[in-house]
């Protein structure tokens, strides 16, 4: 089930972004995966490529068996045949603040070239013109894990310069932006995944850099709809087609009831 | 205080009366769709207690209800949402209006905060929030959060953050005993420390047992009396959220309450009458959410994942 595998030709961009973020879970890591399509994403993984992975959910869920189409991080179908079932504090302070999360994977509102997350608000955080449900986990996974994925559609006003509010901290501004904040995880590798490119945090600068296109998508696309202005790789890779055998299983024991998902060419 | 020897098994309507007063500080327990106190909620409403303040770590349904009534102040939380079901949008619209104070938190830090007040301590650190407009932003600056180096580190801040202690809390759980000792199954979220940094504590259960059972299996009780007010049997009384190894969310009603509380106005208050303040009881609302064979349905689909 890996390279070998025949190619699909039939797939969507959503999908292949969820797959493409299932390919930075290795077997046997510590994940921590927030709401949406995080959690869809680490249960692809667990049923294909990793299947020791060990899944986190902030509720307090602890190596849990992922049943299909999960909807919330307190859906039951994300406590079966867990290890343990215990609190906010089990997974949030005992595992992630402790420093036992490999990678930690979250979606967001605004996403700036720092890497920096805003899920809280739009505009002036006193007065906002829209208000996001907020933090969450995000920021305790961003802070704490040791690799962060961040997984988000690529539209123009989702990549600002800056982020209005720094809900999840990336690198800041600049580099030494993490240490400067005392952050526990100040060379945390940072991973972008939409729906055009994969993006990744360039340590020397502490700024996004694109490092790999999905197919068919050309650069001039991905900054077109990005507000501020990504470094580029010297050698821009492509990001792999999936297999027939990944979207299989993402259709049949991922999402069966398409939650997540429409049929091919909706979205 | 509690005694071992007294029930404080009562209805809904007797617990809020007694323990959930105009202008407190009140405590929620449960996250998103799971085992989110609705019973103890819609009693509130019904008796139209206002002028609250809401802690919890996520708030979803239970605090958007009350905010949508008008009876909410301030809520202090790490999120206000109900996750694929969309956003609270009455706590949303209320915020972008200028009519609610919000406290921005993250979940660790919200139960951070629990901790602290339930091992009374005055405040706990945490190393999330470091370089977040959480704390740069923090409306109340310095009286909301304190940096501090650890004295036995080097560079090693740490946020120190106010201990939470709401007034009363109320949770919904599988199970309690009429003296008020508590199982809870699935995920805790941040029920335990919330209930036990909380001056006051009202317990709903989809089924009260004796306490000698609670004496034969000590280690299953998640909360001792010691910290509980009032116990309220109320079967279903999560719904539409899940209570695990009971019942699954009802996706339809969750979908139907969104639509509603996203369109607002006369539509919002058309839900709040039919489903709550024109109700008489939880019992009467389980009625018309669509009774036995809906209720059944959703035991079915719970026991289908066990």
């Amino acid at each position: 089930m890996t390279v070998d595998a025949p190619i699909s030709t039939d797939y969507t961009a959503n999908e292949l972004m969820v797959i493409e973020a299932s390919r930075h879970i290795n077997d046997g890591d510590m994940v921590l995966a927030g709401t949406g399509m995080p959690l869809i994403a680490i249960t692809l993984a667990q049923k294909s490529h990793a299947p020791h992975l060990c899944a986190v959910v902030e509720t307090g869920i602890i190596d849990p068996e992922l049943l299909p189409s999960p909807v919330s991080v307190s859906d039951p179908r994300i406590q079966y045949r867990a290890v343990k079932l215990g609190s906010l504090r089990d997974a949030l302070a005992c595992v992630l603040q402790r420093g036992m999360i490999d990678i930690g994977m979250i979606g967001g509102a605004q996403i700036d070239q720092f890497a920096n997350v805003n899920s809280t608000v739009i505009g002036d955080y006193a007065a906002p013109r829209v208000r996001f449900p907020g933090s969450g986990g995000a920021n305790d996974v961003a802070s704490h894990s040791r690799r962060l994925l961040i997984i988000t559609r690529h539209e123009k006003r989702r990549f600002p310069e800056r982020v209005d509010y720094i809900t999840s901290p990336g690198y800041i501004d600049g580099p030494d932006g993490r240490r400067k904040a005392g952050l526990p995880t100040p060379q945390q590798d940072i991973t972008i995944v939409t729906d055009l490119c994969v993006m990744e945090i360039d340590k020397g600068v502490g700024r996004l850099k694109v490092a790999a296109l999905m197919p068919g998508v050309t650069l001039d696309r991905v900054l077109d709809n990005t507000l501020f202005k990504p470094l580029v790789a010297e050698r821009l890779a492509q990001v792999e087609p999936p297999s027939e055998e990944y979207i299989r299983i993402l259709r049949e024991e991922v999402d069966p009831q398409r939650v997540y998902f429409r049929g091919a060419g909706e979205g | 205080m509690p005694v071992n020897s007294q029930s404080k098994v009562m209805t809904a309507r007797e617990a809020v009366a007694r323990f959930v007063a105009p202008g407190c500080v009140l405590g929620m327990g449960g996250q998103n769709v799971g085992r989110i106190p609705m019973a103890l909620t819609h009693e509130i409403l019904r008796q139209g207690i206002g002028g609250l303040t809401i802690l919890g770590c996520n708030l979803s349904i239970a605090m958007d209800l009350l905010v949508g009534a008008g009876l909410v102040r301030r809520t202090e939380s790490g999120t206000g949402n109900l996750e694929r079901f969309g956003t609270t949008f009455q706590w949303r619209r209320a915020i972008e209006a200028g009519v609610l104070q919000h406290r921005d938190y993250s979940h660790l830090a919200m139960v951070s905060r629990f901790l602290a007040g339930e091992m009374g301590l005055p405040f706990m650190p945490t190393k999330s929030l470091l370089g977040s407009d959480i704390l740069n932003k923090h409306p109340d600056g310095g009286d909301g959060y304190v940096l501090m180096d650890n004295p036995w580190g080097e560079h090693e801040p740490v946020a120190l953050l106010p201990a939470a202690c709401p007034d009363v809390a109320i949770i919904h759980a599988q199970r309690a005993d009429e003296l008020g000792n508590v199982i809870i199954e699935g995920f805790a979220a941040h029920d335990v420390e919330m209930v036990r940094a909380s001056r006051a504590a009202i317990v709903s259960c989809e089924e009260v047992v004796s306490s000698e059972e609670t004496r034969r299996r000590p280690e299953l009780t998640a909360i001792p009396y010691l910290y509980v007010s009032a116990v309220v049997e109320q079967p279903f009384g999560g719904h539409p959220t899940s209570v695990y190894r009971a019942y699954d969310f009802d996706s339809d009603h969750l979908t139907h309450y969104q639509a509603c509380a996203r369109e607002g106005g006369q539509m919002y208050q058309k839900y709040l009458e039919r489903y709550v303040l024109g109700c008489d009881g939880f019992d009467d609302y389980l009625e018309r959410i669509g009774g036995v064979k809906r209720l059944h349905a959703l035991r079915q689909a719970m026991q289908g994942m066990m």
